[in-house]
């Protein structure tokens, strides 16, 4: 099995030379940031929102410089783990029929798909981390704890997506790998829209509607629930990434080659 | 005298795709031999493969390797066994290096050192990437590969197709210098005939997804022959016999299944031998 998780990697070999990349164009994103919002051009932008008669609040200010160095943030994490090229060079070299004739059952042939992602997802996590710990140490942006929920719910999310993927492939086989990123997308968009569908159809009737009694906190919500419940994804994560898996296992043993 | 052991065996095996059936394929691989697998293109040869491998799963029947039966817990089989298959099936950005890292984290007796000299006896560079491989090249590297865990068994399927005759002859010496330890046993899939009467103990021929001939490669050649004669004399012959004849207006040439007979019922005919790609030819051409 480890064979095989080696063979992922290898794989994934272009992705990971330019994660290299990715870390030091991330680490000068997020210097960048911090002295702009201090004394550049960021600072200017915060004064002026607060200024302007448009009812943000210091808070909003905040959180809107937050989602910034946020989404550079995550970027790590999203460049590592995109298994759909594991799957794209599998197909094409038709390595399912080598990987069916190794003394390595379907279960664990599955199985290392999925610890790959998890390694993967690891390797970028760390990267997040020790930049959290940089930034919350020098900066009063955010404090380590609500860096790590982020970090812990972005890579959750991520791995739920995987899950989906990993899923998908399998059903529909080597080829249509780019309907299976769809269909992931889908079904975690779908997903929450029906868990939160009060949520959703406030938010949208208030975007929509004149704004009348509409408190701009409802926005930054999401926001403090992925800071304070990384843990409820990861939850939800391991949950999805256990049924994708045992769904994905027997889908492969009934259609055999596809992974 | 010792009982034969079957490395392979199938018994009744069927696998519907709709449009092609695999019927009731039975047949044994007894250890120690070179087993040819004939049949042209589509004749169920790489669909039979994949199923002793449970690289597909099979709709009915039984299969066992080494005795015991294939199944989704008998992984630990393929310890045992050696696979080439027609296409390389590597990732073409993959060096020998690379194959090395990843067999040896797969395989319990993977040996480095002996991979390493089949690549060098192969003239195989292990730093470059197998995408750059000729056809030749690719199917040395599978089987360097297949040949690097001390398999007793060794798949192939179609290892010799598109290869030019040198190369050809090579590989055949390498499955020579592979069959010599008496345990270890090849099944041979091909449908150059000429390669397996070179080194094949045992044939099998699957025509149209049924097994149409098995045994004893010597037997079979030795029982069939090919009877040559006038066209009017062809009536002559008993029914029992053929197996497949060819009339023209220069004369008849008929495939019969027992030269000896034959040769005593027909004192006057000419019965020549029948290579295995006549035979195979005439089994085809009767079925059609």
């Amino acid at each position: 099995m480890k064979g095989l998780i080696i063979k992922d990697i290898m794989c994934l070999k272009k992705q990971l030379t330019t994660f290299v990349y990715v870390i030091s164009g991330v680490v000068v994103i997020s210097i960048l940031y911090v002295l702009s919002s201090r004394f550049g051009n960021l600072a200017e932008v915060g004064k002026v929102l607060l200024d302007e008669n448009n009812n943000m609040t210091q808070v909003d200010v905040k959180n809107l410089g937050s989602m910034v160095l946020i989404m550079s943030m995550l970027i790590p994490i999203v460049s590592v783990g995109d298994m759909v090229n594991v799957f794209i060079a599998d197909g094409k070299a038709g390595f399912f029929k080598v990987s069916a004739s190794l003394p390595v059952s379907m279960k664990k042939r599955m199985l290392s798909r999925f610890l790959t992602i998890y390694a993967l997802f690891a390797i970028g996590a760390t990267v997040d981390i020790v930049l959290a710990m940089v930034l919350s140490s020098l900066t009063d942006i955010m404090g380590f704890g609500s860096f790590l929920g982020i970090i812990v719910s972005s890579a959750s999310l991520l791995s739920i997506y995987s899950a989906f993927l990993i899923l998908y492939c399998v059903i529909l086989g080597y080829g249509k790998e780019q309907y299976a990123q769809y269909f992931s997308l889908l079904t975690i968009a779908l997903s929450f829209v029906i868990i939160k569908f009060k949520s959703v159809k406030f938010v949208i009737i208030h975007v929509l509607g004149d704004g009348v009694g509409f408190d701009s906190s409802v926005f930054w919500k999401p926001l403090d629930y992925f800071r304070q419940k990384g843990y409820v994804f990861l939850l939800i994560a391991l949950f999805v990434s256990v049924f994708s898996y045992c769904l994905s296992l027997y889908f492969a043993e009934r259609k055999r080659g596809v992974i | 005298m010792d009982e034969v052991k079957n490395v392979i065996e199938l018994k009744n095996v069927t696998k519907d795709y709709g449009d092609f059936k695999l019927d009731n394929v039975s047949f044994a691989v007894p250890e120690g031999t070179v087993c040819g697998f004939i049949g042209q293109n589509g004749a169920g040869k790489t669909t039979t493969i994949n199923l002793i491998l449970d690289v597909i799963k099979r709709d009915s029947g039984e299969i066992t390797l080494f005795g015991q039966p294939v199944g989704k817990e008998t992984a630990y089989l393929r310890e045992d066994v050696g696979v080439v298959f027609d296409e390389m099936g590597f990732h073409e950005f993959m060096t020998g290096r690379d194959i090395n890292i990843m067999m040896k984290n797969i395989y319990k007796n993977w040996d480095e050192d002996a991979f390493f000299d089949y690549l060098k006896k192969f003239s195989l560079p292990s730093k470059k990437k197998c995408g750059a491989f000729s056809r030749g090249m690719r199917m040395k590297l599978q089987i360097a590969a297949a040949l690097s865990h001390h398999a007793k068994l060794l798949v192939m399927d179609e290892p010799t197709s598109g290869l030019d005759p040198i190369v050809r002859n090579e590989m055949i010496n390498i499955f020579r210098e592979f069959v010599v330890e008496e345990d270890h046993t090849i099944l041979l899939s091909s449908h150059i005939t000429s390669d397996l009467e070179k080194i094949a103990d045992e044939v099998v021929f699957i025509n149209a997804g049924k097994i149409v001939l098995a045994g004893n490669k010597d037997e079979i050649l030795e029982k069939h022959g090919i009877l040559k004669c006038r066209k009017d004399d062809a009536s002559r012959v008993s029914d029992s016999l053929i197996v497949h004849s060819e009339v023209s207006d220069y004369g008849a040439e008929i495939l019969v299944n027992d030269r000896h007979t034959a040769e005593k019922l027909y004192p006057g005919m000419v019965i020549e031998n029948a290579p295995l790609e006549d035979i195979m030819i005439h089994y085809v051409n009767a079925k059609r």
